[in-house]
């Protein structure tokens, strides 16, 4: 039995679901974007970052201040940091980096730092710097560099990566000599390695979480995830937006949460979940099938829709296939598909940030949408935007979902985050293996 | 001249109908083997057919009895067990079934399981999980005993299957739950069909309203070019009973199928499939390709060996009668010496020796005629040169006994008799000479010498010359000659003669005030010329005889010109023919080619007389 003392070395053998691809943050093409911010945060590090409670912590940055209007930013970087091939970051590494991310920003390099300018006030741009696809990594010929505790070892992708630490991490070396993530490997196998001793962390299946042993760790993290319907027409006429609500309105969430997620999710009405932004309750998902038929009969023609899935997550196309079984309750025309260009795809989006209009920014970056101005830093403004991007009928938000993975009892040291998930900078092993 | 040949002679008579005979019995023979060959493999279709279906029911029931054992084994289960008891209570929790359906179905090896309740409600899907709590309108028929499996219709969440399925009732107390297991009707199931080779098994899966490619299915999944069986399938649709249809898939025969169409129903006897049979008619049709090419060579031998064949009955047959026909031509164009060999003696032997009899009594006959002719003809010579003669003789015996008498009674007078008597005697002489003269001019009639001669213009020289004697005797002399005659070959001399011997007799046969008519005409190739009188004409036995030498109606003629007339016209190539009656004067016609062939190379000069 290890003992309370962190001891270095190991392999800390992981499984994944996701099929990743990239282990760029700033992928867009991503499925799973819990396992791209999970791999992403061991090989790359963002000038702020944030601790378990959700607080700004320096980060690359060792400092940042503001002009009084909120507009131009400056950012000392922390001295000796160096990327995974041994160079050392400078500032205009930096500021290519989050030019990159960000066309809109104006990102120069200065003696010790960068400098943003934004063309209108930013209070919250810390708080967005701290997102993962804001890491700081240079892209050389599609090779990514990164300042992160660990660097790639082994990439396949789509089957497995390794991850080898760092002696010159700038936070000094991590626990771990490496990372072993497997790739693609369903939730049954995940839960028989565990049980097997054969990995050290994995996913949870929905219903998973509540079926603890001795032998793991549960951990599960907020409901930090947002499952939703995405539609691809932009600009939906006014038949259109009636069957969007009817689609709204005919699917049953309770089910889906409780059945097929197995009570591990919570009915969606809003964006943001309800421990967030604390008005969730206002957008009360329903399920009026009556409701639903009336909308769509006010419609002369029914447009046949396709719904669009992760083929990779199971859960995914069962949920699918139950909102395609409700929509044609009421009289829709709607089937799942496979294919990579549909109508409606069913996507799982990430609550990236602690900080509301962060976060609600973040998703609607992620889905295409335009952000709302807000005019003010209140509740009301944040409600104010959420509706309006709820009623522009771009998305019907299904399901808040958190995520789930079990540890081996082996397995120490590893911190909570600020939305409850489990960080693996700091994790050790505590058996007697090598 | 020569006949021409026949158009088709009897070696091609003989050549044809040989051929013929040999193509009719290739022909028959080929159809017969065609016939007997096409009967074999419809009954060979039909027998394989009849096994395949036979093969097919027993799979189906097969598998239909494994599915009934896998789904009474799901009846034991211990999840059954659970759901039978949670079946009942109206606020079951889906959510504890979710996965069970999937995992009891991956356990049977079954494609498709469903738990649903009493009222169809379903609990636990495999096929489709997220249809839990929906009701299922087809749940099927169950008995508490073994009911066989059967047809069912399945949907699931991309589309709706066909599989053969069965049920079962489970009950726990007041409980009923359904267990509906089954296996998919895909292409691996028609795939476990053993098929002989040239056959093949497909499905349509009757599961739209409108005939749709997609549902069908062979052994390697979706059918290509499915639409040639819509046909088919909508027979079956619309009957609902077993049909066969012949298939064209290409404008190639050899691609055809014979399609035997079966319908499929489910337990409420809906069709929910067609069983699709097809047996290529490759095999045949190649073997009749074989058997036409093998009857065209055999045909081809056939005709020519009829060649061969005919040839040497022609050598046997034909020859002889050939020779025949040659040698009838040969007598008809006057050889009668013509003789044919005889070969054989048979029915061509006796037929070739009786002709050679026949041409030989001709011979005998034709030249004892012509002896008689000859001494009649001596004999008419004779007559006519002795009644020619006599009449000269008579008063040159008269006149020589007077001198005679007159020297020995009257010497005074002797001298003036004697002068009488030698005109007399010299006058006398001279009509003997001049007897002997034209006797002597008919035989010695000479060849004609060919020039150009104006016809128009003889004709009017000939009238000119008899003027005065027409005048003499009151005749009216009408000429009708034809305008822009062509000149034509003739010896003008002889023409002359010929016309003026017409025209003389015309004048001696016409009584004073009587009417002379002559005229011409021509073609292309033959001139007419007529030469008409009013006189007393003549009988048809006159006309008949009236060319021949020495035969003559007048008191004093010779008999020869006419006979002279005809001569000179045949030595033209010509004709002369006379038109007579009794009363009504008589028409004599020269008819003679107009013969440019005959004149001297370069000889155009035309002639007058």
């Amino acid at each position: 039995m290890g003992g309370t003392r962190p001891r270095y070395g190991g392999t800390l053998r992981v499984n994944m679901q996701a099929a990743l691809l990239s282990v760029d943050p700033a992928d867009t093409n991503s499925t799973d974007p819990v396992a791209l911010d999970e791999i992403s945060c061991l090989l790359f590090d963002t000038l702020v970052t944030l601790d378990g409670r959700g607080a700004l912590v320096p980060g690359l940055a060792s400092s940042w201040r503001s002009d009084s209007g909120y507009q131009r930013w400056s950012f000392s970087l922390r001295s000796n940091v160096r990327l995974s091939d041994g160079t050392v970051l400078t500032p205009q590494i930096v500021a290519a980096s989050l030019r990159s991310v960000n066309p809109d920003w104006r990102v120069a390099p200065s003696d010790d730092g960068v400098t943003i300018e934004v063309s209108s006030p930013a209070r919250r741009l810390p708080m967005q710097l701290a997102l993962t696809r804001n890491s700081i990594v240079q892209r050389d010929n599609g090779r990514l560099l990164g300042t992160g505790a660990f660097a790639v070892s082994l990439w396949q992708p789509g089957k497995q990566l390794i991850l080898k630490e760092r002696e010159d991490y700038w936070r000094g070396r991590p626990f771990l000599d490496e990372i072993d993530v497997a790739l693609s490997r369903n939730m049954r196998d995940q839960m028989m390695s565990l049980d097997l001793g054969k990995v050290d962390l994995i996913e949870l299946a929905p219903g998973q979480s509540q079926r603890t042993t001795e032998k793991r760790t549960i951990v599960s993290s907020r409901p930090n995830q947002l499952i939703c319907l995405v539609f691809q027409n932009n600009t939906p006429n006014e038949d259109e937006r009636k069957l969007r609500e009817a689609l709204a309105l005919s699917t049953d969430r309770r089910a889906l949460a409780n059945v097929i997620l197995q009570g591990d999710a919570t009915p969606a009405g809003s964006i943001l979940p309800n421990w967030q932004s604390g008005y969730a309750f206002l957008f009360a998902p329903a399920y009026e099938l009556r409701s639903a038929r009336e909308l769509r009969d006010e419609v002369h023609f029914v447009t046949p829709w396709t719904l669009g899935y992760d083929v990779t997550d199971p859960s995914a196309r069962l949920l699918a296939e139950r909102i395609a079984l409700n929509a044609q309750d009421a009289g829709l025309r709607l089937q799942t598909s496979m294919s990579s260009t549909t109508d409606i795809r069913l996507e799982r989006i990430l609550i990236s940030s602690p900080d509301g209009y962060i976060a609600l920014l973040d998703v609607a970056r992620q889905l295409g949408l335009i952000m709302p101005k807000v005019p003010g830093n209140s509740t009301e403004n944040l409600y104010q935007a959420e509706k309006e991007l709820l009623e522009s009928r771009r998305m019907i938000p299904i399901l808040h979902v958190p995520a789930n993975h079990a540890l081996a009892p082996s397995v120490h040291g590893w911190t909570s985050q600020w939305d409850g998930r489990a960080g693996l900078v700091d994790a050790w092993l505590g058996t007697g293996r090598p | 001249m020569a006949r021409d040949r026949p158009a088709v002679t009897l070696r091609r008579k003989l050549l044809l109908a040989f051929s013929a005979i040999a193509f009719l019995c290739v022909l028959a023979v080929t159809w017969i083997v065609l016939s007997t060959t096409r009967r074999a493999f419809e009954r060979l279709n039909e027998q394989q057919t009849e096994a395949l279906i036979a093969q097919f029911q027993r799979e189906f029931k097969r598998r239909g009895d494994e599915v009934l054992n896998k789904v009474t084994n799901v009846t034991r289960n211990d999840s059954t067990a659970r759901m039978a008891a949670a079946a009942s209570s109206p606020s079951r929790d889906y959510a504890q079934f979710l996965s069970d359906a999937k995992d009891v179905a991956d356990n049977q090896q079954l494609d498709c399981l469903e738990f649903a309740d009493a009222d169809g409600t379903i609990i636990s899907s495999a096929q489709f999980p997220a249809m839990f709590g929906y009701k299922d309108n087809s749940v099927p028929v169950a008995g508490p005993d073994s009911n066989p499996a059967f047809l069912r219709r399945e949907a699931l969440p991309d589309r709706t299957a066909l599989s053969l399925s069965a049920v079962r009732r489970v009950e726990t107390g007041n409980n009923v739950l359904y267990v509906i297991g089954g296996r998919l009707i895909d292409n691996n199931f028609i795939a476990s069909l053993e098929v002989p080779a040239g056959v093949r098994a497909m499905l349509y899966q009757n599961l739209s309203p409108e005939f749709s490619r997609g549902l069908l299915i062979d052994s390697s999944g979706q059918l290509a070019r499915g639409e040639a069986l819509e046909s088919a399938v909508r027979r079956v649709q619309v009957d609902r009973r077993e049909i066969t249809e012949r298939i064209h898939w290409s404008s190639d025969a050899a691609d055809d199928e014979d399609m035997h169409a079966i319908p499929l129903n489910g337990q409420k006897g809906d069709l929910l499939a067609v069983l699709l049979i097809g047996n290529s008619r490759r095999p045949y049709v190649e073997f009749s390709q074989r058997i036409r090419l093998a009857a065209m060579i055999v045909a081809g031998s056939g005709i020519l060996l009829a060649i061969l064949f005919s040839s040497w009955v022609a050598a046997r047959v034909t020859q002889p009668v050939e020779q025949l026909a040659v040698a009838a031509r040969e007598v008809a164009e006057g050889n009668l010496n013509t003789q044919v060999e005889v070969k054989s003696a048979d029915e061509i032997g006796e037929l070739a020796e009786t002709f050679n009899r026949m041409t030989r009594e001709i011979l005998e006959k034709r030249e004892l005629l012509v002896q008689t002719e000859r001494v009649a003809a001596w004999r008419d010579v004779a007559r006519r040169l002795a009644h020619e003669l006599k009449n000269p003789l008579f008063p040159l015996q008269l006149t020589v006994e007077n001198l005679v008498r007159a020297r020995e009674q009257s010497p005074d007078d002797f001298e003036e008799v004697f002068r009488e008597s030698s005109a007399t005697l010299l006058s006398e002489i001279a009509n003997l000479k001049a007897i002997v003269s034209r006797f002597s001019e008919f035989s010695r009639m000479p060849k004609p010498q060919y020039q150009n001669v104006d016809i128009n213009n003889l004709v009017e020289n000939v009238m000119r010359l008899f003027q005065a004697q027409l005048s003499a005797n009151s005749i009216e002399c009408h000429l009708d000659l034809m305008q822009n005659a062509q000149t034509i070959a003739a010896d003008p001399d002889m023409l002359h003669r010929a016309i003026s011997n017409l025209v003389l007799n015309a004048i001696d046969a016409i009584t004073a005030g009587g009417r002379l008519a002559v005229s011409t005409r021509q073609d292309r190739e033959r001139t007419l010329i007529r030469i008409s009188d009013s006189g007393a004409g003549l009988t048809a036995q006159e006309c008949s005889q009236l060319f021949t030498p020495y035969y003559t109606t007048k008191k004093h003629g010779t008999g020869l010109g006419l006979a002279i007339v005809q001569s000179v016209i045949s030595d033209h190539g010509g004709k002369v023919t006379v038109q007579s009656e009794p009363g009504q004067g008589a028409t004599f016609i020269i008819d003679m080619p107009n013969g440019f062939q005959k004149l001297p190379l370069g000889n155009t000069s035309s002639f007058s007389h």
